[in-house]
């Protein structure tokens, strides 16, 4: 009992993925996966049809190095969240990545159910939009503009009370 | 047309190599949850950039939830930790709804209990306008004279009632392109004298926002009830009360069906309206409001004038009539009993009347200025219960607590003379003297429970905290309020214990955030340096939305200064503003004197 065991886990992709159960655990889904299906997790791989073998990776190297980290409360309140967008150092370098990547990381994350991963990804994107204009928002992006120029000026105008003068 | 495809060609490909290759948008492929989740850690001012993006972060980004979290942290839990007592509780409590005994509380809790009904970045925008003091000012122009006695205005969401012996009663809503709802002269029917309005109050527990009842009291002692019917823009005369030789009538507080006035003598009277005659009785027993008909009204009518003396109304033609709780509200009024009148040798204007109701009573309030003869000025506060009867349960006063006040033996001139009932209470309860701190008159007093708020000339405000309830009537020291750099002209304490108060000279409007009063050391450092207050501005969109406005106010006053977005320089001396100001959540309104003697409405909105 006390060695690590070994998961697999099966990409979208087939790929076969071996894995401490402690850091695959992690995953809040893998981790009830394995209470219900028990032994026959030590035999099988465990499918993981929504994530392909380059994410789940990169997954798997977030929650290695997070392996010691306090377990994740269940409190999804918005006051039990830090509401700061601060983010370690070693996440930040993590999250270094292309936007493909950073939003499969965080489809990953949010269908895996692993809260602290998924926070670091939503901080990452919010850090991208933070202080930019809509333009470069939307650049930054590629989001299409589906307003009229008067609807976004009206938007505007209703919006300039928060502006500092 | 091959030279003009390469070139297009050639853009396309700059662009790409910009952008990387076929880039798509993945942030607007995330669901609602995820992108919620996203903008959650996001500012206020980058959230509403993003409601410039597209059509569906508009709406995410404007997300009723996301908002009450801004405004909880930004308005509700830095309040909280500033109570005593609250700090260590705040770190259990979630919710916004803990309960607590502090106004502080009950405050934001309405509009956590409405639900979904509350727009949270409405009110995110509403108390954020508050506290920067920015606003937009429009201007109205209501009369080219100073009217004497002054005209009067009062706040009743977002309508604005005024009386002036010259134009009567008006009411003008804040809202729309069309301003003025109706008018109606004040006694169109006196033939013989000149009666001013003198006091003016709105019944607050009309629970109908098309109806509005209106009491106004007249300079000969008079008084009278409209209905505002605002969807036929007229006012309907209910009652209109003889004129008394007990003087003007100085305040008024009208809360269905019980009418308190206070007049020049000092009288104060409270009278009760009943709403359906009894056949049996002399008219003016009446009994359950329900049965009232429209077929009794000509014959019930017809003895009112018989055997009451009061003076004639104005005709009110019958129309369809607003039914609520069985009072038609386009017909008359039987004339009210009189429950209680009391002579007051301790009260001087300013008055503030105020009637609530309770469970098991009535409590009508009088806080009034009260001369000490120690010299100066206190307040005092008189409370007199009344059972739903009519009889009186009690009646109790108090007077502001000085720190380490001198107590002094009562004074057997400052009598309070009861007629209706035992007197000896009175005189038990009646004030021990309290040497004043504050020496000069108030110019203005404003009660809403639990705040008491009067208004000087030395440029200050006091805040008096009211405690009321089965064992003790009593005023908690005075806080003073500094802040204005000139006479305070007028001051009104609203609901959440949020103030106005605008001075006299040099049109400073100033809002004050009172909650929890001033009983820490901290609120009081704040009120001493200024800080409790912010300073009006006026908002700088002000202009485009104005313009419309401009033109419907010509059509309807005929002279319209227009309305300016004023800069905080452009309040110039030449004007003087009234002793009047009134408030809601989301709108102040003062009543503005120029030298010429031109008056004009001047409504400041937070919105």
């Amino acid at each position: 009992m006390s060695e690590t065991q070994k998961i697999k886990l099966m990409s979208s992709d087939s790929a076969e993925i071996t894995v401490d159960r402690d850091v695959a655990e992690r995953s809040v889904l893998i981790k009830n996966m394995m209470e219900d299906i028990g032994e026959q997790a030590m035999v099988e791989a465990i499918p993981i049809p929504n994530v392909n073998e380059a994410v789940l990776n990169k997954v798997i190297e977030w929650c290695v190095h997070h392996k010691g980290d306090p377990p994740a409360t269940n409190d999804d309140d918005a006051d039990s969240r830090k509401k700061t967008t601060d983010i370690e150092e070693w996440d930040q370098k993590f999250m270094q990545v292309d936007q493909e990547m950073l939003f499969e990381i965080i489809l990953a994350a949010n269908y895996l159910d692993i809260k602290a991963l998924l926070d670091v990804g939503c901080k990452t994107v919010a850090n991208m939009i933070k202080g930019k204009s809509p333009e470069e928002i939307r650049k930054t992006f590629n989001i299409q503009n589906d307003f009229t120029p008067e609807e976004e000026d009206q938007i505007r105008r209703e919006n300039e009370w928060a502006e500092d003068r | 047309m091959a030279k003009r495809s390469h070139e297009d060609q050639s853009t396309v490909d700059r662009s790409v190599k910009r952008l990387r290759p076929n880039h798509p948008d993945r942030l607007s492929q995330l669901s609602d949850e995820l992108l919620l989740r996203i903008l959650s850690y996001l500012s206020v001012s980058d959230l509403l950039l993003c409601q410039r993006l597209s059509h569906r972060l508009t709406s995410l980004a404007g997300d009723s939830q996301l908002w009450k979290a801004l405004f909880y942290d930004r308005f509700v839990r830095p309040r909280a930790s500033r109570i005593p007592g609250l700090r260590d509780r705040e770190q259990s409590a979630k919710s916004l709804s803990y309960s607590s005994k502090l106004s502080k509380w009950l405050d934001d809790d309405h509009l956590v209990r409405r639900g979904n009904a509350t727009n949270w970045k409405r009110q995110y925008r509403l108390r954020h306008n508050w506290s920067r003091g920015s606003a937009n000012v429009s201007e109205t122009q209501l009369a080219e004279h100073a009217s004497q006695p002054p005209l009067l205005v009062r706040l009743h969401d977002d309508l604005v009632i005024t009386a002036d012996p010259v134009a009567g009663l008006r009411a003008w809503a804040l809202k729309g392109n069309d301003r003025l709802i109706a008018t109606t002269p004040c006694c169109s029917d006196k033939k013989d004298r000149s009666a001013g309005p003198t006091s003016l109050s709105i019944d607050g527990t009309q629970s109908r926002n098309d109806l509005v009842n209106i009491s106004v009291g007249y300079d000969d002692g008079s008084f009278t009830i409209y209905t505002l019917q605002r969807n036929e823009r007229r006012f309907a005369c209910r009652y209109a009360h003889a004129p008394s030789r007990n003087g003007a009538i100085h305040a008024i507080a009208y809360a269905s069906p019980y009418l308190l006035t206070m007049t020049a003598a000092p009288l104060l009277s409270l009278y009760r309206f009943r709403y359906e005659s009894d056949e049996a009785s002399s008219g003016l027993e009446l009994s359950s409001e329900t049965e009232k008909t429209v077929d009794t009204i000509p014959n019930k009518k017809s003895r009112i004038d018989r055997e009451v003396p009061y003076r004639h109304v104005q005709e009110v033609p019958d129309g369809s009539c607003g039914n609520e709780g069985g009072v038609d509200h386009n017909t008359l009024i039987r004339p009210p009993t009189l429950i209680s009148s009391l002579r007051s040798h301790t009260a001087y204007p300013p008055i503030s009347l105020a009637i609530r109701a309770s469970p098991i009573s009535i409590v009508a309030s009088i806080a009034y200025a009260m001369p000490t003869w120690t010299s100066g000025w206190s307040v005092g506060l008189q409370e007199i219960r009344i059972a739903p009867s009519g009889s009186i349960i009690d009646s109790r006063m108090a007077s502001a607590a000085t720190r380490g006040a001198l107590s002094l033996p009562s004074n057997p001139q400052l009598r309070t003379v009861a007629h209706n009932y035992n007197t000896t209470d009175l005189d038990q309860q009646l004030v021990n003297g309290v040497r004043m701190t504050l020496g000069s008159k108030p110019t203005s007093l404003s009660y809403n429970h639990p705040y008491l708020l009067s208004a000087h000339p030395d440029n200050t405000l006091t805040l008096y905290m009211v405690t009321s309830n089965t064992e003790e009537l009593s005023i908690g020291v005075g806080s003073r309020l500094w802040g204005h750099t000139s006479s305070v002209s007028g001051a009104h304490v609203g609901d959440r214990g949020k103030a106005v108060s605008v001075s006299a000279v040099g049109n400073e409007l100033r809002v004050w955030e009172l909650e929890g009063g001033m009983s820490s050391s901290t609120s009081r450092r704040r009120a001493a340096t200024g800080e409790a207050s912010v300073r009006v501005r006026p908002g700088r969109n002000g202009p485009t939305t104005e313009t419309k406005t401009e033109n419907s106010l010509r059509a309807h006053v005929g002279a319209v200064t227009g309305s300016r977005c004023m800069q905080e320089q452009a309040f110039d001396d030449s004007t003087v503003t009234q002793g009047w100001v009134a408030f809601d959540e989301e709108k102040v309104v003062l009543l503005r004197e120029k030298m010429l003697g031109t008056q004009s409405l001047v409504v400041y909105d937070f919105e």
